[in-house]
């Protein structure tokens, strides 16, 4: 039997074997303490797919479809919105279906993503698959960052299998269930974590620093911090976890941590191995912007409303234009959603019927759930793209299925 | 059925002795032979006299998908945001972003604008098949393969250190299959590996790798002979030993005598011909003299050029240290990724300047090389893109085979001691119409094994590029008049008309299921996902299309 693929933390663990009995999972071996108790009790059985819904009336699919198309062509500035949960395949319709009605779309959360983009537009990305973690690293820092709770079995399949001598480096605010599991924990305060990275750097380009004033600055001897940059400058293969924030300071410097932990890493890796990864997101957002990247050459989000894609940092965001009811319709692909989608603008949700957004948009479309009724391709953090399979039979059409359907209902532009 | 005629065209078709008037029958999607009713209507006539027909453009060595294509495009928006840098959404047609490396649908539609009908991508770590795959799936309008890299990969090194032939062949088969990749492609043989673990760098042939004490020589040897072994349609595709680094020809040379008597093709060979040492840097200067001699006495060699064209480009490679070398160098932003047991590349913008002088001589080394391989079946036309430049400069390169005057126009604004450390002011020779239609279709094809194409007698895929003589080769070769792919006529009179999807090829291997799963089994002890996953099946691919290979393991 196939292994199955978790997809509720960003692990993306692929090597579950699930055993089902009187019709429910009662057992997901492999599965972390996170991931067991949503797996156990699902149901195998197919489930019972609702009709869908235009203004809260069910009515059937091709009605709704045709609703939403209208909705949908008739728009002058769309958003297409959530896609962190989508396979990549109905990523690549979606993105078709922006591009044909002159949509924003973005994948991901805006606020993490946007930085860590514009960090490598601007130093570049030096990193690796997971693998080579597993396989050749002797030195792992995680930085802002609690896999131990967050990413349970991070250290078993990725960055500290076995242990076998590798050191393991924790900064950061708390003393973690990752730190107490560290060789070395510095306690870095969250609004210190921009002026360590910016003196790790400089230690790491061996530009000369006042020791009082980095000790005032970072709350660190200077000597504490050398005998950092020098054990990563001293890794065979060094790896560098950070989570989505790049730390756990204020979201509005979520921009600089990036860059400075991007700068710092590509200085340290001049005369060594050592790279960043992220610890990775729920879902599916890393392959969602690998998909947009190819179709249209930009990632995190594009604007295809002038008819050709643009993507500006701060501009184009998409779930900024929805914040700022700068929209005049949106698709929502996927769940969880908070709440509907705000401004009295007609609205479209193709997801799951059990989420709230189900009742409250305009047109809904019931879509099978990658790794429950829908099976596909997900991608993860490190870029390695990985089958997701179903737990039972599908009896609604997955979000791939109705997005082409919309995209035949929009039809083509009059010449 | 649907038939088209193209009527009464120059058609130059050296793979079949042709080079004169002829008709072009096409049915459902193949060239067939002319009906021998002489009252025979077709569904569509092109009339094509007056024009040049050639068959669809074929590039053997380009990289157009994958996660470094896509690294450079997420890494480099400020080459997509110029008015001549969008592609605008039309009917029936998606938009896009072009600069050095442009989306994948823009991707497709510059191929087919420029007479192309089938791109090789020349550098996929087995990992990244799966995402590559679906990446094919949006460029449009060329059949697609991939090679595999298997230069680093660890149970490749691993068979070879065990000096066992059939493990090789069985490894080179088994990754094959997993793919659906059509070739072999060895990057630095060795020399990735080592970098990753932090070693020396590896720059002769018989230094060893660390961790698996096997040599570049020996890695290679072995991946020639299996993929020879395994009769696959293209032989193993060599990136050698110092990329860029002066005095590198003569690696180069000990890598052609090394696979002498195997089928061996040398990719992007302008970045491996140069003389100096890299200790004396200003000796730099252009070696392509030895070693085009060395192929022109050899069969079983062929290249592709990688020619360099003057501007902005992004340098991508699945040679990590080399992409690190060049970032540095440079001082420009640097994607790297690594990827387990097998390479994972670099990428780096870089500016060739024609006032550079190492620019200026990797520019005249390339033409050298089209200029001293007597046999134009022995090179093929390549920019490595979007390494040299991208493919979209290659209507210049053609324009600089054919005319001397062009070449030495550039030359004359080349620094004087560029000029002196090259022969290219004394190459006299320019390409004909037959010589462009080799170097550019019926030699990478034949290069490729791919027997359907490159070529217009009956059984040839329907793929044709009619272009309009022009006495300003650039403008013949950038606007064709009509391209015809599959049968169906997508460029139409010089507008894009249709873009149908293309076939993926891959190499039809057969692997014995025990091995399979013994691979499979040892993939899995290091990998970081369950090994079941690995291998992709045809669903996986879009539009997939197997050709045949020889003997079986």
């Amino acid at each position: 039997m196939l292994p199955y693929t978790c997809t509720l933390c960003g692990c993306l663990c692929d090597d579950l074997e699930i055993r089902a009995d009187a019709g429910v999972v009662v057992e997901a071996r492999g599965a972390c303490e996170l991931a067991r108790p949503k797996l156990v009790g699902l149901s195998v059985e197919p489930a019972v797919a609702p009709p869908c819904r235009v203004n809260g009336r069910e009515v059937v699919a091709d009605e709704a479809v045709e609703a939403a198309a209208a909705i949908l062509a008739g728009a002058n500035a769309p958003v297409v919105l959530r896609l962190e949960r989508a396979t990549n395949e109905a990523a690549r319709r979606a993105v078709a279906l922006a591009d044909r009605i002159g949509a924003a779309i973005e994948a991901g959360d805006a606020a993490t993503a946007w930085p860590r983009v514009v960090a490598m537009q601007r130093y570049g990305a030096v990193g690796a698959t997971l693998g080579e973690v597993k396989a050749r690293a002797d030195v792992v820092v995680f930085w802002g960052c609690d896999p131990a709770t967050t990413h349970p079995r991070h250290f078993e399949r990725y960055s500290l299998p076995d242990r076998d001598g590798r050191r393991a480096i924790v900064l950061d605010a708390t003393e973690t269930d990752t730190a107490r599991r560290a060789d070395v924990f510095l306690q870095v305060a969250p609004e210190r974590e921009l002026d360590l990275l910016l003196t790790l750097r400089a230690l790491a380009r061996e530009a000369p620093l006042d020791p009082h004033r980095v000790e005032t600055a970072t709350g660190h001897g200077l000597a504490t911090l050398q005998e950092l940059v020098e054990t990563l400058q001293g890794a065979r293969y060094g790896a560098w976890f950070t989570g989505s924030a790049a730390g756990r300071g204020a979201g509005s410097l979520v921009e600089a941590r990036r860059q400075a932990v991007t700068a710092l890493v590509r200085d340290l890796a001049r005369n060594t191995r050592l790279v960043t990864i992220g610890l990775g997101e729920a879902g599916n957002p890393h392959g969602a912007e690998g998909v947009m990247a190819w179709q249209t050459g930009f990632a995190p989000g594009v604007d295809l409303g002038a008819g050709f894609p643009e993507s500006w940092p701060g501009e184009s965001s998409a779930a900024a234009r929805l914040a700022r009811g700068a929209f005049d319709a949106a698709l929502v692909i996927g769940g969880p959603t908070s709440g509907a989608v705000p401004g009295g603008n007609p609205w479209i949700f193709i997801g799951d019927p059990g989420d709230e957004a189900f009742a409250l948009a305009t047109v809904a479309l019931p879509a099978g759930t990658p790794g429950v009724d829908d099976a596909g391709t997900f991608t993860r953090v490190d870029g390695v793209s990985l089958p997701v399979r179903a737990l039972r039979a599908a009896t609604m059409p997955g979000a791939t299925e109705w997005l082409e359907r919309l995209r035949a209902a929009v039809g083509e532009e009059a010449p | 059925m649907s038939t088209l005629l193209i009527r009464g065209g120059h058609v130059v078709d050296p793979a079949n002795d042709v080079d004169g008037v002829a008709d072009v029958w096409i049915r459902d999607g193949q060239v067939v032979a002319a009906p021998a009713d002489p009252d025979a209507r077709a569904d569509r006539v092109i009339d094509a006299r007056g024009y040049v027909v050639m068959p669809g453009g074929v590039d053997v060595h380009s990289h157009v998908a994958g996660s470094k294509v896509n690294a450079a495009r997420i890494m480099r928006p400020e080459e997509r945001r110029g008015e001549d840098d969008v592609l605008r959404r039309a009917r029936g047609f998606r938009s896009g972003t072009l600069g050095s490396v442009p989306s994948s649908f823009a991707t497709g539609y510059h191929y087919a604008g420029l007479g192309y009908t089938t791109a090789v991508d020349a550098a996929i770590p087995p990992l990244a098949a799966r995402g590559a795959h679906a990446e094919f799936a949006d460029v449009p309008l060329v059949d697609k393969a991939m090679l595999v890299l298997m230069g680093n990969n660890h149970l490749i090194l691993e068979a070879v250190r065990a000096r066992d032939r059939a493990a090789v062949e069985r490894t080179v088969a088994w990754l094959l299959e997993s793919t659906r990749g059509f070739g072999v492609k060895a990057v630095n043989p060795g020399g990735v590996e080592q970098w990753k673990e932090g070693g020396s760098r590896l720059s002769g042939w018989d230094d060893r790798v660390d961790g698996f004490d096997v040599s570049p020589r020996e890695i290679v040897t072995a991946l020639a002979e299996a993929a020879d072994a395994l009769a696959l349609p293209h032989p193993v595709h060599f990136h050698g030993l110092n990329l860029g680094v002066a005095g590198n020809w003569e690696q180069t040379l000990e890598g052609m005598r090394t696979l002498q008597g195997r089928r061996v093709h040398m990719a992007h060979v302008q970045f491996h011909s140069y003389g100096g040492s890299p200790d004396a840097p200003e000796d730099f200067g252009a070696m392509v003299g030895p070693l085009a001699d060395f192929v022109n006495a050899h069969d079983g060699i062929t290249v592709d050029v990688g020619q360099v064209m003057f501007g902005e480009t992004t340098s991508m490679t699945a040679d990590g240290p080399t992409g690190h070398y060049l970032a540095a160098l440079t001082g420009r932003k640097w994607y790297n990724h690594d990827v387990e047991q097998e390479d994972g590349c670099g990428v780096s913008p870089i500016e060739y300047r024609d006032r550079n002088f190492v620019h200026a001589i990797q520019w005249a080394v390339g033409l050298e090389w089209f200029l001293r391989v007597d046999d134009p079946w022995r090179v093929a036309l390549s920019t490595d893109h979007p390494n040299g430049a991208s493919f979209r400069s290659y209507p210049d390169v053609i324009a600089l085979l054919m005319d001397r005057n062009l070449r030495d126009e550039t030359l004359g604004r080349l620094p004087e001691k560029a000029r002196e450390r090259t022969g290219l002011k004394d190459l006299t020779r320019e390409y004909t119409l037959r010589d462009v239609a080799i170097v550019t279709r019926a030699g990478p094809a034949r290069i490729l094994g791919l027997d359907r194409k490159g070529h217009l007698a009956p059984g040839a895929d329907g793929d044709v590029t009619i272009y309009a003589p022009d006495d300003d080769r650039r403008r013949m070769f950038a606007l064709p008049r009509w391209v015809v792919k599959a049968g169906e006529v997508v460029v139409d009179d010089g507008t894009l008309a249709a873009a149908p999807v293309g076939r993926t090829l891959f190499a039809e291997v057969g692997v014995d299921a025990d091995a399979g799963a013994a691979l499979s089994a040892r993939l899995g002890e290091k990998a970081s996902f369950h090994p079941a996953n690995f291998a992709l099946g045809l669903d996986d691919v879009a539009n997939p299309l197997g050709v045949r290979t020889g003997a079986r393991p």
